[in-house]
């Protein structure tokens, strides 16, 4: 099942802007490489969980994901056919609002040509920019 | 800077860079790795001004310690860039300023290309700091060729250690790590005089077996969590009527 919060406060929320650079979650902590994002969207829960399976499919026993983002977001959307008004959509999805500079995933205990394979395929899955990085020094 | 291939990228990190990035990396040659930074005395403060500081291929630092009043600073990027590569952490500052410092914190912008601030601490060579220095792990686990996986706990680790024996990073062998087998901070090298803070027995790397992938429920119907507060508000509302 595709990640979701256990709680909310809130059932539906509005959609908001993402404005600026990410300048916390922007670089590995856990692992050795990472993928980061260059451009700022929303990544539905179904899309985190698309990647992960990729991942682990090409990874197997090598090494170790991590994920760094959690879809808070609920969005909501009108049924086709549907006359305007009548309120807001029911929510429909799951999704983490990541802004450019987010990294995604991490992996650990793999080799660099193995994390960078793994992440190339992982990139195709997923609805924004990325590239991939490693831990920095300081 | 180009590569081979013709694509503009980073000085330290290789990776390709954005447009706007590209004129603080086409100056040129480096000099090559020194431990003394040649430093200019900053006067003009304020997120303006250091924005212009670094255009100029600077970068805006602070020096301080040692109970003296702090003194801002402009450092030249470029020869930052190739010491923080080389792990450097004590400089001897020349110009404006002329003292031993020690990095103490060093600000990054969102990508990681450059730094964006320093902080320096006034140093002598044989006083002791407490710094955090990365562990490298050398080697081939025989532990994965029997299908473990690697899990490396600790990436950093603080030392108290005198100024002048910091050492890059620390390298741990892991030749001899088995299937469940560990490396701790008791089997580290450490340099002479030098203090961890961790427990002996803190894993450093761990070659365990690979987890199972969890078996996925299949929830029928639309699932949507819980409500904060809404229960309240229910039982309310059956006690008022």
């Amino acid at each position: 099942m595709a990640l979701m919060p256990k709680r909310v406060k809130h059932r539906k929320c509005q959609r908001g802007r993402i404005k600026g650079n990410a300048t916390r979650g922007n670089r590995v902590v856990f692992g050795d490489y990472g993928l980061q994002t260059i451009e700022g969207g929303w990544i539905s829960a179904a899309t985190i969980e698309a990647g992960r399976i990729a991942a682990q499919q090409y990874l197997r026993t090598e090494g170790r994901l991590y994920i760094r983002v959690f879809p808070q977001k609920p969005i909501t959307s009108i049924p086709l056919e549907t006359r305007m008004g009548k309120g807001k959509g029911e929510p429909e999805y799951w999704a983490a609002v990541v802004r450019p500079g987010t990294v995604l995933y991490e992996i650990g205990g793999a080799t660099e040509e193995a994390a960078r394979l793994c992440f190339n395929r992982l990139a195709h899955k997923m609805p924004v920019q990325v590239r991939f990085i490693k831990r920095r020094p300081l | 800077m180009a590569s081979a291939d013709g694509r503009e990228e980073c000085f330290p990190c290789r990776q390709p860079v954005f447009p706007w990035y590209i004129r603080q990396f086409d100056c040129g040659q480096r000099d090559s790795m020194s431990e003394t930074l040649k430093v200019e005395s900053r006067e003009l403060r304020g997120k303006r001004n250091n924005r212009r500081l670094r255009a100029r291929g600077r970068i805006p630092a602070v020096l301080y310690g040692h109970g003296q009043d702090p003194v801002s600073l402009a450092v030249p990027a470029e020869q930052f860039d190739s010491m923080v590569r080389h792990g450097s952490r004590l400089v001897t500052l020349a110009g404006a300023v002329n003292e031993s410092a020690f990095i103490r914190e060093c600000q990054w912008d969102t990508w990681g290309h450059h730094v964006v601030h320093v902080d320096f601490t006034r140093i002598s060579a044989h006083e002791k700091v407490r710094v955090q220095v990365a562990i490298e792990l050398r080697g081939e686990a025989p532990g994965v060729k029997e299908g473990g996986v690697l899990k490396q706990v600790l990436h950093e680790i603080e030392l108290e250690c005198e100024a002048a024996d910091i050492p890059e990073k620390l390298t741990v062998s892991i030749n001899d790590l088995g299937l469940n087998g560990s490396v701790t901070v008791a089997n580290l090298a450490l340099p002479p005089g030098a203090k961890v803070f961790e427990e002996p027995d803190q894993h450093i790397v761990q070659c365990v077996e690979p987890a199972e992938q969890p078996e996925v429920e299949e929830v029928s119907g639309e699932v949507e969590p819980e409500l904060i507060g809404r229960k309240r508000e229910e039982e309310g509302e059956a006690s008022g009527s």
